[in-house]
């Protein structure tokens, strides 16, 4: 049995009046992939947001390895060993695809304004290897990728966009992923390369852990070992995907409306 | 002493409300544009200028400065050219940066301030001088059973005249909800039919407009007016609207009255106070900013993921 | 490091060639533009260096080699461009008005080298790098007139009070950003401004008088120099000073850039929220900006008030500020080199078209809303890093 990585206990987010988060608890095993599924606004993203610190949770607690981490600011998570992507894909357009992985190695890299100024050996060597790590990484994730490591970032195109947010979290060697919504926008091509992508990045490192936010019910069904579903910021089930998908409440709040927005979209 | 006391909660009160007339266009704007129009103190104090120049066209047909009515209705126009000075620089410049990065507009808006301020000294007859500006209004008059300069009590009641009008606008007319409707969402606006240019146009047109009363008072006030006095009452503007909060028309006025408090306060009582007024009110500012970051009834947006 | 892109043919010497006459036609230029007393030909030197930029942005594969020249004999282009600005001075038939301009046109490099850490690679608007330049030129002065302090060690110390304060403005920024963190740095510079104007010490509005020349082993910078039996004219010490100083700069915004802290700033300034997600602490980048600002600034103060040997508030006004952000956003946010073609334009250009200099502040207020409408990116518009090239 793999021990528990990451945890959250009776998570409560309030926004003024508005109840975002109810008592939620969740845990992540080591090596274990676990999707979180609901309809839009079951609290999904705001989830990830606490878990990743840009929200402080109104009462409850998140354990990362036993140790609170609920109230220490977004950059200092990262260094404890969780990283993210965002669901509108948030790179750093304007500079290469290989900085943006650079970008995500920082917290292994030491050089500040002065060793940049009066130790510049030191300080190149240390980016040198950085971006030799970075290329290494792109090169695992996504051949393609590699191959256009020098362009900008903003001018590729929408799947290369979510494999290099996906790169650019790996390079902080994180404990834990958080993917929310890799496929958003991909055709089913697409989104069966992703999932051979996730799948090989998961063989590579058989001890992370991984938190997805899933629409596509293809992805869900498939890779997740586990899924949480939530509705209305509280969790309605925990299991198996096959098991819950068979929950009637589950189906009516979220399969059943989710039918629904299709047909008005 | 209660005289003296009397005489400057007066003050307090006059420059409270001039600062408020610039304060709520900045708020309005932002809380429309989503961007901070820099320049907007500086169309305001247009206003004084274009009265002065209607003046020195027309003046001697109409009476001359010496006919206050002559005056007051070149003021009321003069706000008016304001407030179509407004909607020309947003068609013209502004609403190129509408979708650009908050600190683009804020560069380009700074230096239109700058552009506005060299044009009055370069176009307008004797510009790097100051303009004698006559009192709007003469005599005493009757405000809250206090006998004070009527100059004092137009300001202070125009002030709370406009903004009251300002207020009925935006929750009881169509335009004003449609301009409510575009700061909240402008996207989900236009889906609703409303044509957001036409309601930054209006916008800018109210906000400009009111502005003008501002610098108008304000030059009244110091019985003067030059270029650069913008860099003043603009800087006092923009402040008081963010110490209330941006976007917040109730923060702007509060934020107005702090400021001019402080203002009032530091010149009666520190010695040579008048010269080291700003040092105060920007340590205020920035105090305040520090503490409270989105102002005192500003909202903490929290950004969406 | 490997690349994918295969390495064009080697051509050391074209790309010396190159680099040799890109440097020369250069200084060549500049000087022309120094001495021009004719307006029509000031314009027609404009119109040329115009259609140079036209030509390299027509011509992609042009700016590409000389780039690549420039890449390959790194050595080479700096130490040529080292000797031509040694030579540079004697060239200019002794003219001490167009040393003078070369001075100033240095200074505001510098400076805004300095704002382009902020506003360039971190997208912070700072309308306060005219107050850290007064800071600098204050605190070196008192120094030198109250405690006969000299210039060599006035110049350090002015960096590190400038610097402090750059710490004290960059404070507010870790709770404040945006047009909330821009009113503070304008409300900054008015409260400098105004406390040098009203404070006894700092000799109110008529500022700080008779601020000596610095002196080097013996010989005072307020002489001419002579070199060789030629004698240059006094404002020649103050060039080399300040090329000096444009150097310093100049390694620092490089290293800067090409170094982890500069990609930090490139991060904050694309996304803020995704910078805080890479492990970036924002907030103390932020306030390294502003200190980075201010260090450099304050450099640039304190040869600026050893210069003139007499400053006043007025020197260190906004309008300094935004002189020096219309540079930036000319030359080209995040470009080195532009930043600098920026400063050296700007600071000629009202000074060679007299007709203009009465209208210089509404000659930068419009070009900065021209640039930011039609071209954001500026002249040289900022590059992609190259690893292990």
């Amino acid at each position: 049995m793999a021990p528990i990585v990451l945890e959250g206990e009776s998570l409560t987010q309030r926004f003024g009046g508005l109840v975002a988060m109810a008592e939620v608890d969740f845990h992540l095993k080591r090596g274990e992939i676990l999707g979180i599924i609901g309809p839009n606004g079951a609290g999904k993203s705001t989830l990830l947001n606490i878990i990743s610190g840009i929200y402080v949770p109104s009462s409850g607690e998140v354990r990362l390895e036993g140790r609170r981490i609920n109230g220490v600011a977004p950059h200092q998570i990262v260094k404890r060993g969780i990283a993210r992507t965002f669901q509108s894909s948030r790179l750093f357009g304007d500079l290469s695809v290989l900085d943006n992985v650079i970008i995500g190695r920082h917290i292994h890299t030491r050089s500040g304004v002065l060793d940049a100024i009066f130790r510049r050996r030191r300080a190149e060597a240390e980016l040198a290897e950085a971006a030799a790590h970075a290329e290494g990484l792109l090169k695992a994730v996504s051949r393609g990728l590699y191959d256009q490591r020098h362009r900008a970032a903003a001018e590729l195109p929408q799947a290369d966009r979510r494999r290099l947010e996906i790169a650019r979290a790996l390079a902080s060697d994180p404990k834990v992923l958080l993917l929310d919504e890799p496929s958003s926008g991909m055709d089913d091509a697409d989104t069966d390369a992703l999932m051979d992508d996730i799948r090989a990045v998961c063989a590579a490192r058989p001890d992370l852990s991984l938190m997805i936010i899933e629409h596509d019910m293809r992805l869900v069904a498939a890779l997740p070992h586990r899924v949480i579903v939530l509705d209305y910021g509280q969790k309605l089930a925990d299991g198996p995907f096959e098991e819950v998908r068979l929950i009637p409440r589950v189906q009516e709040a979220y399969l059943g409306r989710r039918g629904a927005s299709h047909a008005q979209g | 002493m209660t005289d003296l006391v009397a005489q400057q909660i007066l003050n307090w009160l006059t420059l409270g409300s001039i600062y408020a007339l610039v304060a709520v266009g900045f708020s309005l704007l932002f809380g429309v544009l989503n961007i901070i129009h820099f320049s907007h103190g500086d169309v305001s104090l247009m206003s004084p200028f274009l009265a002065l120049g209607l003046v020195q066209a027309l003046g001697a047909g109409a009476g001359g400065i010496s006919s206050p009515a002559a005056m007051v209705a070149f003021a009321i126009v003069a706000i008016a050219l304001t407030g179509l000075l407004g909607v020309l620089l947003d068609i013209l410049i502004i609403q190129r940066f509408r979708t650009a990065p908050a600190m683009m507009a804020l560069v380009a808006t700074v230096a239109l301030g700058i552009v506005l301020r060299e044009l009055i000294r370069h176009l307008f007859p004797n510009g790097s001088n100051p303009h004698a500006f006559p009192r709007l209004v003469t005599g005493d008059a009757m405000l809250f059973g206090f006998r004070v300069p009527a100059f004092n009590a137009t300001a202070i009641l125009v002030a709370i005249v406009a903004v009251s009008l300002l207020f009925l606008m935006l929750n009881r007319t169509r335009l004003g909800l449609h301009i409510r409707a575009v700061s909240l969402d402008r996207d989900a606006a236009r889906l609703m039919a409303i044509n957001p240019g036409r309601v930054f146009r209006a916008t800018f047109f109210i906000a400009s407009a009111i502005g003008a009363i501002g610098g108008l008072f304000f030059s009244s006030y110091a019985g003067m007016v030059r270029f650069d006095f913008s860099i003043d009452i603009g800087l006092i503007g923009f402040s008081a609207a963010v110490v209330g909060g941006l976007g917040s028309m109730p923060g702007a006025i509060i934020g107005s009255l702090l400021i001019s408090g402080l203002d009032t306060l530091v010149q009666a009582t520190v010695p040579n106070g008048a010269s080291y007024r700003l040092v105060f009110v920007f340590l205020l500012v920035i105090g305040v900013l520090v503490f409270k970051p989105a102002g005192l009834l500003g909202r903490t947006v929290t950004e969406k993921v | 490091m490997a690349h994918a892109s295969a390495p064009p043919p080697a051509r050391p010497l074209g790309g010396l060639l190159i680099v040799a006459l890109v440097e020369i036609v250069g200084a060549a230029a500049l000087r022309e533009f120094l001495l021009a007393e004719d307006w029509r030909w000031v314009l027609v030197l404009l119109a040329a260096f115009g259609a140079v930029l036209v030509a390299l942005e027509r011509r992609p594969a042009l700016e590409a080699r000389i780039a690549e020249a420039f890449a390959r004999h790194r050595r080479a282009a700096t130490l040529l461009g080292i000797a031509i600005a040694l030579v540079f001075p004697f060239v200019l038939e002794k003219s001490s008005y167009a040393l003078h301009l070369c001075v100033i046109a240095q200074l505001y490099a510098v400076l805004a080298l300095a704002l382009n850490f902020q506003l360039g690679s971190a997208n912070i608007p700072n309308f306060a790098t005219g107050a850290s330049y007064g800071i600098g030129a204050y605190a070196s002065a008192l120094l030198a007139l109250n405690f006969e302090v000299s210039f060599w060690l006035a110049l350090p110390a002015a960096a590190v009070v400038a610097t402090i304060f750059g710490f004290l403005l960059g404070l507010p920024s870790m709770r404040t950003k945006d047009s909330y963190l821009a009113l503070v740095t304008i409300a900054f510079g008015v409260v400098i401004h105004q406390l040098l104007n009203n404070l006894e010490v700092t000799g109110g509005p008529n500022g700080l008088v008779g601020i000596p020349a610095p002196e080097l082993f013996g010989h005072s910078f307020a002489s001419p120099l002579a070199v060789l039996g030629y004698e240059l004219p006094s404002q020649a010490n103050f060039y080399y000073l300040s090329a000096v100083l444009v150097l310093i700069a100049i390694v620092f915004a490089g290293r800067l850039h090409d170094s982890r802290v500069g990609l930090a700033w490139n991060a904050l300034r694309a996304d803020e929220l995704a910078a805080r997600c890479q492990g970036i602490n924002t907030t103390w980048y932020k306030v390294l900006a502003f200190a980075v600002d201010a260090f450099l600034a304050g450099f640039a103060g304190t040869v600026y008030a050893f210069y003139v040997g007499f400053i006043s508030p007025d020197n260190f006004t906004f309008l300094v500020s935004v002189t020096i952000m219309t540079m930036v956003i000319a030359g080209g946010m995040d470009n080195i080199l532009g930043v600098i073609v920026g400063a050296v334009l700007l600071t000629l250009l009202p000074e060679k078209l007299r007709a203009f200099s009465d209208y210089r502040i509404l000659f930068f207020g419009v070009t900065v809303i021209a640039f930011l409408m039609i071209r954001p990116q500026g002249i040289f518009p900022q590059r992609l890093r190259r690893y292990g090239g």
